[in-house]
């Protein structure tokens, strides 16, 4: 329900903010002859006239890079433990200081970044995936199955969430920990989504081609697969990437309470775990990971209002004719 | 209506118990309760873990179909809601934590409801306008700090504080530390202890509110029978306060209802980071204690919270909207 009321909230500004910034790329394709502008070619025109959107994939970019080879760039390994600096601020040494435990802040962040954006991506990708396929079908089946879909849609809504992935992560522990962290985000963030998917669908069962298809005697979960989740296309790119944030807000939530990932292996919930108990000695420990988790998440914010505006029909993104 | 309050009822208690019966089976399947004792040292003789495994029906060697049954009887017939590991009753425990994270949530949730929806329609009357750029970015902003984040800072700006003022203004830990009898020192200290776990749950509240209150009065701004009221002469205020703000005050009066599932979920990284010892924070303890039996009373808890929740939403919908027909 607030999913899509949010969508038209942004819609707006963001319409506003790219028509604004949009001036100069109409000039250049006047002089050549007509050509069809394609669809893919729109979208990414009207994502990159947005300022804004274009600094969160900067960011974003940057960041994966981080994640991916910012250990080749450090010094130390982040299982490595450096006992003549124990609770050391930033030097040349340890560009960002270390934990009381000796390790080194850098080197950490970087491996929390990776897990944290891994689990973030993989189970927001499998959250729509999952989503998107039964909502569909909810909806699609109509009559008895649809009662029973959305009966048991709203039971598994009953009980809160985090409370149910927080029992089934803790039992694992060690580098396959992150999996099962990713299983439990999925296993249970997809229910909420499939109920608005489910509303989305109701008004697409409806069109001429699906009847058609129908009719035709196509197999349900091709009909399903090949018509109605691409009609839900735009809805679903953009609840990915918004996803992101919501599975990185969970993922650190839980490793922050001692519920997520464990040492050895680290994420960003879990530097904040630790910077927690040094707030006042080595109040590093919690402010870099801090920066890096709002850098993320706000990156990702600003890439999926971008996009909302870009696929949005409506959108008005459209440049301005001189 | 009556009749159809009694549907609802009667379907979500039917929903309250499968997800609850869902939770015990999923807490009995991920919950080693005998490790709490196999890692004690000296390690007690399995005899002993067993006889206190079995004394909390939480024994992984019974069959756990007898497990259930055991333990819905009790809840059923004599309101037990069963043993944790360390053989302290858990009901006692849920009920004494639930006046601290009503205390902690329901100041925050009036706070975050009235800021959020004043500015809402601040921003939504001045639609692209300066204040309303401005405000949306601080809102997305504060929409994407993760709240172990937003907790931390805000309990190290506190400390700061303290430091540079060379006095206890607020305090970081716990809802009360008063133990005299004067009623205004009570009262000073509770507010010294309450206002930083208030702040860190009224922004991302009010934040909410204030990004879908802003949308529904766009949507009703638009609507004919506003333009209708401007047509026979009412000014934009007047048009906007008497009807569009009403219509558009409906869902969010819905979603107010929806945020008592909040009580348990809201608060559970505040209460850990200000050592409030609510609901949230035994949550977390019963996870890693593996208490099979706190955990399903707290699921229940929520359970219960949300349902309510809901409920209420489906009556003031259906009172507040004469758009909706309940037969």
């Amino acid at each position: 329900m607030t999913d899509n009321t949010n969508d038209t909230e942004h819609k707006h500004s963001a319409a506003q903010d790219a028509s604004q910034a949009a001036t100069q790329t109409t000039a250049s394709q006047t002089k050549r002859e007509f050509h069809r502008t394609g669809r893919m070619t729109l979208y990414v025109r009207r994502f990159f006239r947005r300022p804004s959107a274009v600094a969160g994939l900067v960011l974003l970019l940057i960041l994966i890079f981080f994640a991916l080879f910012g250990s080749k760039i450090g010094k130390w390994d982040y299982e490595e433990l450096d006992f003549m600096s124990l609770g050391t601020p930033p030097s040349a040494d340890h560009w960002l200081g270390t934990t009381a435990g000796g390790s080194d802040l850098y080197a950490m962040i970087v491996r929390g970044l990776g897990r944290s954006l891994s689990i973030g991506i993989l189970s927001s990708l499998a959250t729509t995936a999952i989503a998107a396929i039964l909502g569909t079908a909810i909806a699609f089946f109509e009559g008895w199955f649809e009662k029973v879909g959305m009966w048991l849609l709203d039971m598994l809504l009953v009980v809160p969430s985090f409370l149910l992935i927080a029992m089934i992560v803790r039992s694992s522990a060690g580098t396959s920990g992150w999996l099962w962290l990713t299983f439990g985000l999925t296993a249970f963030g997809w229910i909420g989504y499939a109920r608005v998917l489910r509303t989305l669908t109701m008004s697409l069962r409806e069109l001429d081609y699906v009847h058609a298809a129908k009719f035709m005697g196509v197999n349900p979960f091709r009909i399903i697969v090949r018509h109605l989740v691409p009609n839900l296309g735009s809805v679903l790119i953009i609840n990915t990437v918004l996803g992101v944030v919501g599975a990185v807000g969970s993922e650190t939530s839980l490793s922050f309470l001692g519920l997520g990932i464990k040492a050895p292996d680290t994420s960003l919930g879990t530097l904040l775990n630790e910077g927690q108990s040094v707030i006042l000695t080595a109040p590093w420990v919690l402010i870099f990971p801090s920066i890096v988790l709002i850098l993320l998440t706000f990156s990702v914010q600003m890439i999926g209002d971008g996009l909302r505006d870009a696929i949005d029909p409506y959108s008005r993104s459209g440049g301005k004719a001189e | 209506m009556l009749k159809y309050i009694i549907k609802r009822i009667v379907n979500y208690a039917v929903m309250l118990f499968v997800a609850v019966s869902m939770t015990y089976f999923l807490a009995s399947a991920f919950m080693d309760p005998r490790s709490n004792y196999m890692s004690r040292h000296p390690q007690p003789p399995v005899e002993s873990v067993n006889r206190s495994l079995d004394n909390a029906n939480i024994n992984d060697q019974t069959p756990i179909i007898i497990r259930y049954l055991h333990w819905l009887k009790n809840v059923v017939t004599k309101w037990d809601w069963g043993l944790a590991p360390d053989q302290s009753p858990v009901g006692p425990a849920v009920a004494s934590r639930i006046s601290a994270s009503v205390q902690l949530v329901t100041i925050a949730t009036v706070l975050s409801i009235l800021i959020g929806v004043s500015i809402g329609v601040y921003t939504a009357i001045r639609q692209y306008k300066w204040q309303d750029r401005a405000l949306n970015v601080v809102a997305t902003f504060f929409l994407v700090i993760p709240p172990a984040v937003l907790g931390l800072f805000v309990a190290f700006g506190a400390i700061a504080l303290n430091n540079a003022a060379g006095a206890r203004i607020f305090f970081v830990t716990g809802l009360h530390s008063y133990e005299g009898s004067n009623p205004w020192l009570w009262f000073v200290d509770f507010l010294q202890h309450i206002v930083l776990p208030t702040i860190v749950i009224t922004i991302p509240g009010a934040v909410s509110y204030h990004l879908t209150q802003r949308t529904y009065l766009l949507d009703t701004m638009n609507a004919d029978y506003v333009r209708t009221a401007r047509a026979k002469g009412l000014t934009l205020n007047q048009a906007i306060r008497k009807h569009a703000l009403r219509t558009s005050l409906i869902p969010t009066t819905v979603n107010i209802a929806f945020s008592i599932a909040s009580v348990f979920t809201g608060a559970v990284i505040t209460e850990t980071v200000f050592a409030i010892n609510g609901l949230g924070r035994y949550f977390v303890t019963t996870i890693n204690n593996n208490d099979i039996n706190g955990a399903t009373a707290i699921a229940a808890f929520g359970g219960v919270c949300t349902l309510a929740g809901a409920l209420l939403a489906d009556i003031l919908s259906a009172w507040l909207d004469p758009r909706i027909r309940l037969s």
